[in-house]
């Protein structure tokens, strides 16, 4: 009896093994096929596209770098990308904190039109936007900074705000007596005290704005200073005239995905850790 | 301490209120007063003010007659109910067999999450490939071994091609949405699944009873995610189908409304932006209160 149950279980087991590793097969796909799709020429992309290249010919990759100015283009990204998580994070969790110790109507209702604000799709504003940072002469990667600034507070603060909930009072007090002033109270004591949902905060809109086509291109446009993703779409929409030039996509692809993997295989358990916790305050 | 906090709340939140108004809320105020003027993006239209260039409600009218919007907006319609009920689906399937797994859980969250990292334009290219020369060439055209015509040609039929990136999208955002039904899975005491067994409670009542109502908090959180992500789609649409073939959907529209006109009109893009609010706005508060309702029910 016993031995029946733990045969039928073990029957079950290798059926869900099955299917999931069928599902992990097809999530990978597109990556497998990414990378063995980015040593091809273009003949050898239609007629296999599947199979692996017949040589890891780099040649391909070094003319997309080229063609997305790889250099610039990851250094735009990363400047852009690291000054506007540090600008969210500084902002918002200094926000969020004081809102939590001011049980005022006025913080009431500021965090009412920041929670209230999640509502409004980025399109809805983007023209006025736009035109209003002209006049502003921040038309440029600065004014970028300040945008996604703008645009991951809502969350942020959303998030910061259910965590700082939980940080007891007494401790805070106890610090202020202690002669801390207000800087070394929130950086030393209070913001530590936090530190999973930073990495959460820090995961989340770095790969946000890290992958952003819109606002660079609404921005930046076909200027130099472009981004890795708007490099990549102009490097596509201008030499497509012709069917698309896959050799050049395909790399070009692989470049902009490869820091992303880097990244994920070094600190997979925190994202994941990380991204699981703030799905469940949210 | 209240004095000391209240004495900083001004100066600590103001950076935040700074950017807020400026990014948000000016632009967005902004936005609804041009929608109803003549704006043309650098000038407004016979005056150097906006309030000297209103036009009425000629540009809302405009975009209900256009047919351009009404197929874009019909389309986002159709393409969201396909893709929450797919991307439900896939992902609260995932982490219920993900679970009852033995060894491995970590290895397949890893992977079946890691889609959810990259960007929506990079990885539409790639995919924009693989539906058109995988899909309809290799795998299911009509010499190879399966002909499925569903399978192939994709991205050329409006019908198809709703499929097509919903397939693309529960690709990429399956795995974040397991994480969040995981989480809810785990939540549920296990001795009320003992309580039931003692009872004599089968599998498909025990998922019923006990599963489903307790895990309307995650699903409140995943249809909201769902649903305003389809919604507001862009990149996909953009690499995949580029809007063609009647694959327009409303992000898109109002990006290419200010390219279709000239001069621009940005006045009927501020319309047809100013709608858009409207439409996430209901349908986002009416699921959040529906589902909540639910839950409490539950």
């Amino acid at each position: 009896m016993r031995e029946g149950m733990s045969s039928r279980k073990k029957i079950k087991q290798g059926i869900l093994y099955a299917i999931m590793g069928l599902v992990a097969v097809y999530t990978l796909f597109p990556i497998y096929f990414l990378f063995v799709n980015s040593f091809k020429s273009q003949k050898e992309i239609v007629a296999s596209p599947i199979s692996l290249p017949a040589s890891f010919d780099f040649t391909y990759l070094k003319n997309a770098a080229e063609q997305i100015r790889l250099g610039e283009s990851v250094v735009n990204t990363l400047v852009i990308t690291v000054a506007a998580v540090v600008l969210i994070v500084l902002v918002s969790s200094l926000t969020a904190w004081m809102m939590v110790r001011n049980k005022t109507k006025g913080s009431n209702l500021l965090f009412l039109c920041f929670t209230a604000a999640m509502l409004i799709p980025f399109q809805s504003v983007m023209y006025p936007l736009v035109n209003l940072m002209e006049n502003l002469g921040l038309k440029n990667t600065g004014g970028l900074i300040l945008m996604y600034g703008g645009f991951g507070l809502s969350m942020t603060v959303f998030l910061y705000h259910g965590f700082f909930k939980s940080v007891p009072l007494s401790l805070e007090e106890a610090a202020v007596i202690d002669g801390a002033n207000i800087f070394q109270l929130f950086f030393r004591v209070v913001f530590p005290l936090v530190k999973p949902i930073t990495a959460t905060v820090v995961i989340t809109n770095a790969m946000w704005i890290w992958n952003d086509y819109l606002l660079p291109f609404l921005i930046i446009g076909n200027n130099d200073s472009k981004t890795l993703t708007l490099s990549l779409y102009y490097a596509k929409s201008l030499s497509g005239q012709y069917g698309n030039p896959w050799e050049l996509i395909f790399p070009a692809v692989l470049i902009c995905v490869v820091p992303i993997l880097v990244v994920f295989i070094f600190l997979q358990r925190n994202i994941i850790e990380g991204i699981a916790a703030g799905a469940v305050k949210g | 301490m209240e004095k000391y906090y209240k004495k900083w709340f001004k100066v600590l939140s103001l950076p935040a209120v700074i950017l807020f108004v400026v990014v948000i809320l000016v632009p967005f105020v902004m936005g609804v007063a041009y929608s109803f003027t003549a704006w043309r993006g650098s000038y407004f239209k016979g005056s150097e003010h906006w309030y000297g260039a209103l036009i009425g409600l000629k540009n809302y009218i405009k975009v209900f007659n256009s047919q351009k919007f009404i197929s874009a907006f019909l389309y986002t319609i159709k393409f969201t109910v396909v893709a929450v009920i797919v991307k439900n689906i896939v992902s609260l399937a995932l982490a219920l067999m993900v679970r009852r797994i033995g060894k491995g859980k970590g290895i397949f969250r890893t992977i079946y999450f890691f889609p959810n990292l990259l960007g929506g334009l990079a990885m539409g290219f790639v995919w924009s490939f693989i539906f058109q020369n995988v899909f309809s060439m290799m795998l299911f055209g009509e010499d190879s071994p399966i002909h499925i015509p569903f399978l192939t040609n994709m991205l050329q039929d409006p019908n198809k091609a709703v499929f097509a990136m919903a397939l693309m999208a529960t690709w990429q955002t399956a795995g974040y949405l397991m994480l969040i039904y995981l989480n809810g899975l785990n939540n549920i005491p296990e001795d009320l699944y003992e309580a039931a067994s003692i009872d004599g409670a089968t599998a498909i009542q025990k998922f019923r009873h006990i599963t489903v109502p307790m895990l309307m908090p995650a699903f409140t959180i995943v249809f909201f995610l769902t649903l305003s992500s389809s919604f507001k789609m862009l990149d996909e649409n953009l690499a995949l189908t580029n809007g063609d073939f009647g694959t327009r959907m409303l992000s898109l529209q109002i990006l290419l409304t200010t390219r279709e006109n000239t001069p621009p009109n940005y006045g009927m893009a501020q319309a047809q932006a100013v709608i858009f609010f409207i439409l996430i706005a209901v349908v986002s508060i009416a699921q959040v209160i529906i589902t909540k309702r639910k839950e409490i029910e539950a």
